[in-house]
């Protein structure tokens, strides 16, 4: 007779763990989502230059007249006479060379400041609500002057990483669909369910062999995703933006909620493809509709799942942007953001509940038929 | 030991079983017996977890499954239907998988692999993709992985299902071995022979309601319809046949040959010589006199037939 234990709950985690991943790293699916990401970071990385936006360079420019604004009288609270703009972030400040009628302007008579950097903009130059990254102020009165503004420019890690990091969010919806949609109710759709379950093993406990195996699936192609955008930030913009670990955390939360919506829909349905589809559909097209249709009627929906997700994104922008509404057309348009500290907590209740949600059914449903 | 106790279950309006009660005795191997739709495979998903009972109890070595099913499956080896494999794995990947969780030591995992797949003859196929196994060789692993850790119990429905004539004798073969070494075995089957063959008794069910539960040998003379084929010297005419209608205790007679034919007989053992001797008196000399088909399949036709 062969002498065994019946493990105990906790150990049998990490065993349905093993063998469920084994399912992932050597099935089509791991591989599409790596071939997905490398494929979709190398366009974003690979496409702007080739279509003529290359990720560094040197502006050599005349100020148009229109562009250079009169300030009025100096003083001493704003030592300064006119002003213009620059459109283009990552400006090296120490290369700038400005020349007024062809004469070289003194680097004391002028001053460049962030126009994000609340602290060197004056208040009344944030009212006059210009469209720019930077602002030159000239001590003189340069209107009517011929300007000419040169320097050396490179794109920031901010810029680069919110063009590429909009993917993080597609991709987490592709690796809830791959690796949590059909988890459950390919159990009963294949059969395998007449293998599996009749063993001593809790319900629950498969469900979370099964759950911490599509996360760590995920974690690999996002993980994967974050690295890649990380080296090529470094290869762009020389850096790596500050915010970074903090959008990857919010985007494993993210996953971490639709991987148990997945699980719902999986534990709710019959059909692999079926689940597939709705757990496709309903993150990237329902519920950012029903954000989007929100959001055009001036209704802030803080708690969809998808609305929050976003914060993975916003939280590299400085400052973090803030609601806002705008005149369109005569009526009132409104541009909601989702708040950090609100979205982690809406994407946590999102996970806990959509977990209890599928464990509840995964328990109740039965293979019969 | 398995003991079912009055339980019902029910699907919307239909009881697929219903108060069934039944003990399969530790060491025995019990036929689980039926026609389509009588609740067997029902009983069986109840029995290894596979769906909830509306109301009774399921005791395996005397933990109710209902409520236990951790505690009462640890001891158990099950084949449902025809279960479908993880694709993604290799016989041995599996087994290794099943062992696991049930608590084997990985060094008893590797012995008892090799020994139940030698045992279902795979051992050829253990490093291959289960991805692209047939049926016949899924219901061996099927089998395998129920062996596995030696239960204690073994609950298998329709074993045999899927295999073709050879495959079907040598787990028909496994089953006889298992049952010299004592295992506890609750199998259904279609296949009567298959039943009369391995089982010491036999449950059968119709509607969900249990209609007789006795041993092998009993279950055989239970049966009061025998179909004797009674074969003449010489051509047996079509008037004699007629007459032989007339006799009593018969039931019905069919050509079955120039100078055979069938008599469906309705009495017991003894009154089968009546009958000899009543066509004998007909004038006609038999060369031939005896019964067709299994009694356990005649004792089955006939239950399911009054349960109806």
């Amino acid at each position: 007779m062969v002498g065994f234990k019946v493990p105990s709950d906790i150990t049998q985690i990490p065993i349905v763990w093993k063998y469920e991943l084994l399912k992932y790293l050597r099935s089509w699916r791991l591989v599409a989502s790596i071939a997905i990401t490398f494929v979709v970071m190398g366009l974003i990385f690979f496409l702007p230059p080739a279509f003529g936006r290359p990720y560094s360079g040197t502006d050599d420019f005349q100020v148009k007249s229109n562009e250079m604004i009169n300030l009025g009288t100096p003083t001493p609270y704003l030592p300064y006479s006119s002003l213009t703009i620059i459109g283009r972030t990552g400006v090296v400040v120490s290369d700038l060379v400005v020349t007024v009628n062809g004469t070289n302007y003194p680097s004391d008579s002028w001053f460049l400041a962030k126009m994000s950097d609340a602290n060197q903009i004056p208040s009344f130059i944030s009212d006059l609500q210009l469209s720019g990254t930077y602002l030159v102020l000239f001590k003189d009165n340069l209107t009517g002057s011929v300007v000419t503004l040169k320097y050396d420019w490179r794109i920031t890690a901010e810029t680069f990483e919110l063009l590429n990091l909009n993917f993080a969010n597609i991709l987490i919806i592709i690796c809830a669909t791959f690796f949590a949609a059909d988890s459950i109710s390919g159990e009963y759709y294949n059969r395998t369910g007449y293998l599996i379950f009749p063993n001593p093993m809790k319900r629950e406990i498969l469900f979370f062999g099964k759950y911490s195996a599509s996360m760590t699936a995920g974690v690999l192609v996002v993980g994967l995703f974050y690295i890649g955008v990380s080296g090529f930030s470094l290869a762009a913009a020389g850096e790596v933006d500050e915010d970074t670990w903090k959008s990857f955390l919010f985007g494993i939360e993210y996953l971490l909620a639709a991987t148990a919506v997945g699980y719902v829909i999986s534990s709710l349905l019959k059909g692999t493809t079926g689940a597939i589809v709705l757990t496709f559909f309903l993150l990237f097209l329902i519920l950012p509709i029903v954000d989007g249709v929100a959001m055009f009627t001036g209704v802030k929906i803080a708690a969809s799942l998808t609305f929050a997700g976003g914060v993975m994104i916003y939280i590299l922008q400085d400052p973090y942007p803030v609601d806002t509404t705008m005149d369109f057309g005569g009526s009132p348009f409104s541009i909601y953001y989702p708040e950090p500290s609100v979205s982690a907590f809406v994407m946590l209740a999102w996970a806990a509940a959509a977990i209890i949600i599928s464990l509840v059914l995964f328990k109740r449903k039965q293979l019969a038929g | 030991m398995i003991e079912i106790q009055n339980l019902t279950k029910t699907f919307g309006p239909i009881r697929a079983v219903d108060n069934l009660t039944l003990k399969v005795p530790k060491g025995e191997t019990v036929g689980f017996l039926g026609p389509n739709g009588a609740g067997k495979t029902t009983t069986i998903k109840i029995l290894t977890n596979l769906i909830s009972a509306t109301s009774g109890r399921a005791l395996l070595n005397g933990v109710n499954v209902l409520t236990k099913p951790k505690l009462a499956l640890s001891h158990v080896g099950a084949v449902v239907e025809t279960p479908e494999f993880y694709p993604y794995l290799t016989p041995l990947e599996t087994l290794a998988y099943m062992g696991s969780i049930r608590g084997m030591h990985s060094k008893d995992i590797k012995v008892r692999s090799n020994e139940v797949l030698l045992q279902v003859k795979l051992e050829q196929w253990r490093d291959t993709r289960i991805g692209k196994f047939s049926k016949g060789m899924k219901q061996r692993l099927a089998i395998a992985q129920a062996l596995l850790h030696e239960p204690e119990i073994l609950i298998l429905d329709e074993p045999t299902s899927g295999l073709d004539p050879r495959g079907m004798v040598e787990v028909r073969e496994i089953m006889k071995e298992l049952q010299k070494q004592h295992y506890t075995i609750f199998m259904s089957s279609h296949l009567l022979n298959e039943v009369q063959e391995i089982c010491d008794s036999a449950a059968l069910i119709d509607r969900g309601k249990l209609l007789v539960y006795d041993s092998i040998d009993k279950l055989k003379t239970l049966s009061k319809v025998v179909k004797l084929e009674v074969t003449t010297v010489g051509s047996a005419p079509e008037t004699l046949l007629g007459k032989v209608r007339q006799l009593s205790q018969v039931r019905a007679v069919e050509r079955v040959g120039e100078s055979a034919f069938l008599v469906t007989f309705e009495g017991p053992v003894d009154d089968r010589a009546n009958l000899l001797q009543g066509i004998q008196s007909l004038g006609t000399k038999v060369s031939g006199f005896s019964p067709v088909g299994l009694p356990l399949e005649m004792m089955y036709m006939d239950l399911v037939k009054e349960s109806r």
